[in-house]
């Protein structure tokens, strides 16, 4: 801006002294010099008052006005105001447009996204987080999320604070929609919440579950005939000698198919649910002694079977289905151990909780199989697997219960050394006090196949 | 009040404790939701369990009402809320009260339906008791809604559906008349199925007198035993007003 040089401070007391002196020069022509400057002071008093006016108008409408058009000391005053109002106009534009642009960015995210304060309270969300989880832009900031979204595992999920897992929930029950929830903390206690419809999903998931569960139940009956038909034809005596070598093989066939189905059958029960077992106290020892009787009657002596009891806890579960487990480990061992090995049960506990291990002096496996052992229908050596008559399910089987039970499957194995399957079952899934066991609380051990 | 004045407080103790106790009575209404759901498909379903489930987890509705009543007694006993705290305060113990008794609701339908789950299921499956469970459900989640939005025009919208529910109830009832009629063996059955939606229609009613509350605490007036029409124009009138 150009600065006039006569409009600075000296210029302004010159310009007083100048009033008061042409006051001073009419009051003397009139007679009364007093009255003269006095006269001329509250003229440019006057003045000055009206452009102070002027000045407090335009700056409350200034949005609206142009600068009042004073000159001195109002003058700077009011290019100075102004310019400082433009600099601030420009930068306000400068953010919003940059808000906008975020805004505009994040409503055409295909994920719904939420932000809480440390309360848990609604700071902000886009676009697709209210479609999704019904918000309304007016009225739902700073209330609560958890009121809005009442469903109780997902008060849970915020209140345990821990969010490196997601989380699905069917936020209305009865209504096919289904929601993932990833949170992502940041800043002072905060929350980033990013929300998925994941109903398409969702939905595929349990057409496959269902897929698999009815497709095993229609093949049990037709095997069940063909099985029995096999047996009669077995036992026949009027049977060429040439036939009997390959009915005897369709037999054993059939029943591998048998123990497939129904293996599959038991593992789709197992996924129906993700929710952990209560179950009922299990005496280990006895659940041990009851699974070694029946290995060594199955193979008929061929391994060493020694079981190793070294705590008198029992286990808090399901007894069918830690029976099951722990019959599959220990008939996986049996299997894939060659005759004269050794076998071996154990039960030990320790400060991180319950542990059964199976340890076999088979051939180990090798450890680039060890990750994929437990998915179903793997096999390590797909050769052997016809001979040993196993369904390619049981560590699958193994893995579902453990899950069910909060407990872990750990493999340790040395090519030429033998393997070490073990579960690591949690402190709260142990039972103090040895069981008195009654009657059939117990397993029963004629549910293995 | 909404939560901008909630927020205006000198105390933010005390506005944290209210907040806490609000969220807290949301929580339990999620569960009474999520009862009623599980409860109303045990029965459509036939899923025995899922009824036991039901009534063995009305311990916990118990639980929540005690816990969230003996918060508001030390709120009222050691802060001495006025206005429109007090009126949250009164609010929430009746709201309680009311879901307390939804959970209750709930475990006698739980109990009812595990016991049906037995019995042969009728030709039609109960689809009048799922469209009449679906309707009470809406309202028990809108009444909560506004409850958690301070939303009196919803509140009311909620309130008016009450009248639907008690057609509906009517409509059913007079169905059962007729199959009781037709057949002796069906009276059993029917009476059960009375007991499940004279259950679901009290927790529509339930679900109305959260309403009231919401607008008791929105305007601070009354609305039990007034005429909905009346409550409607003088709320209207008070737009206008302000």
């Amino acid at each position: 801006m150009l600065r006039n040089p006569f409009e600075d401070w000296g210029f302004a007391l010159w310009r007083v002294l100048l009033v008061a002196g042409i006051g001073a020069l009419v009051g003397l022509f009139v007679g009364h010099l007093w009255w003269g400057i006095a006269g001329a002071l509250a003229i440019e008093l006057a003045r000055q008052l009206a452009n102070l006016n002027d000045f407090l108008d335009w700056l409350r409408h200034r949005n609206q006005r142009d600068p009042p058009d004073a000159g001195g000391r109002w003058g700077d005053a009011v290019s100075l105001v102004s310019r400082l109002h433009r600099r601030k106009q420009f930068h306000k534009q400068r953010i919003l447009r940059l808000f906008r642009e975020l805004r505009r960015s994040t409503a055409s995210m295909p994920d719904g996204v939420v932000a809480l304060n440390a309360d848990r309270e609604i700071l902000w969300f886009n676009r697709k987080a209210a479609e999704l989880l019904g918000l309304r832009r007016k009225t739902d900031f700073g209330i609560n999320l958890a009121s809005l979204l009442r469903v109780p595992e997902f008060a849970r999920y915020l209140e345990k604070g821990e969010f490196s897992s997601s989380l699905r929930i069917k936020p209305r029950i009865g209504e096919p929609t289904c929601l993932e929830f990833q949170g992502a903390p940041y800043g002072e206690g905060q929350l980033f919440l990013l929300v998925r419809d994941v109903t398409r999903q969702a939905q595929l998931e349990t057409m496959r579950k269902d897929f698999v569960a009815n497709a095993s139940h229609e093949l049990r009956s037709p095997l069940t005939v063909i099985a029995g038909y096999l047996e009669t034809l077995s036992l026949g005596e009027e049977l060429p000698e040439d036939l009997r070598g390959p009915i005897q093989e369709m037999r054993r066939q059939s029943e591998r198919m048998t123990a497939i189905v129904s293996d599959l059958l038991e593992l789709s029960r197992l996924e129906a649910s993700d929710e952990q077992v209560v179950g009922q106290p299990i005496d280990v020892a006895a659940l041990l002694a009851v699974l070694r009787k029946d290995l060594v009657a199955r193979d008929a002596g061929k391994h060493e079977v020694s079981v190793s009891i070294e705590a008198p806890d029992g286990l808090m579960g399901d007894t069918g289905l830690i029976h099951s487990a722990f019959w599959n480990l220990a008939d996986n061992a049996a299997k894939y151990t060659p005759a004269g090995g050794k076998i071996t049960l154990r039960w030990w506990v320790d400060e991180l909780g319950g542990h059964f291990a199976v340890t076999d002096t088979g051939p180990g496996i090798s450890p680039e199989h060890l990750p994929r052992l437990t998915e179903r229908f793997y096999r390590v050596d797909p050769g052997r697997a016809r001979d040993t008559g196993g369904s390619g399910l049981g560590l699958a089987i193994v893995r579902h219960v453990l899950q069910r039970h909060g407990a872990e499957l750990k493999i340790e194995s040395e090519e030429g050394r033998g393997s070490a399957f073990a579960c690591h079952f949690p402190r709260t899934r142990l039972v103090r006090e040895p069981i008195a066991m009654t009657g059939d609380s117990g397993y029963s051990p004629t549910n293995d196949k | 009040m909404d939560t901008a004045e909630l927020s205006q407080h000198i105390s933010r103790r005390f506005n944290e404790d209210l907040e806490r106790v609000r969220s807290q009575v949301l929580n339990m209404g999620g569960f009474v939701e999520q009862q009623l759901a599980k409860a109303v498909s045990a029965l459509v379903e036939g899923d025995s369990t899922l009824g036991e489930t039901v009534a063995r987890d009305d311990f916990e509705v118990n639980r929540m009402e005690v816990s969230i009543d003996e918060e508001c007694s030390r709120i009222l006993a050691t802060r001495a809320p006025a206005a429109s705290d007090l009126r949250l305060i009164v609010a929430i113990l009746k709201a309680i009260t009311d879901l307390e008794r939804m959970g209750d609701e709930c475990e006698k339908i739980g109990y009812i339906a595990s016991r049906l789950a037995t019995q042969e299921r009728p030709v039609n499956k109960y689809r009048e008791i799922k469209h009449l469970g679906r309707v009470v459900q809406n309202m028990v989640h809108d009444s909560l809604d506004a409850f958690a939005r301070m939303d009196a025009e919803a509140a009311l919208r909620v309130a008016r559906q009450d009248r639907l529910v008690d057609e509906e109830y009517e409509a059913i009832q007079r169905q059962s008349i007729t199959f009781m009629m037709e057949d002796p063996r069906n009276i059993r059955r029917a009476l059960d199925v009375m007991w499940v939606v004279r259950a679901i229609e009290r927790i529509g009613d339930h679900a109305k007198n959260i309403c009231e509350y919401v607008i008791f605490m929105v305007h601070g007036k009354d609305i039990r035993h007034v005429r909905l029409e009346d409550v409607e124009a003088e709320l209207a009138q008070r737009g206008t007003k302000n």
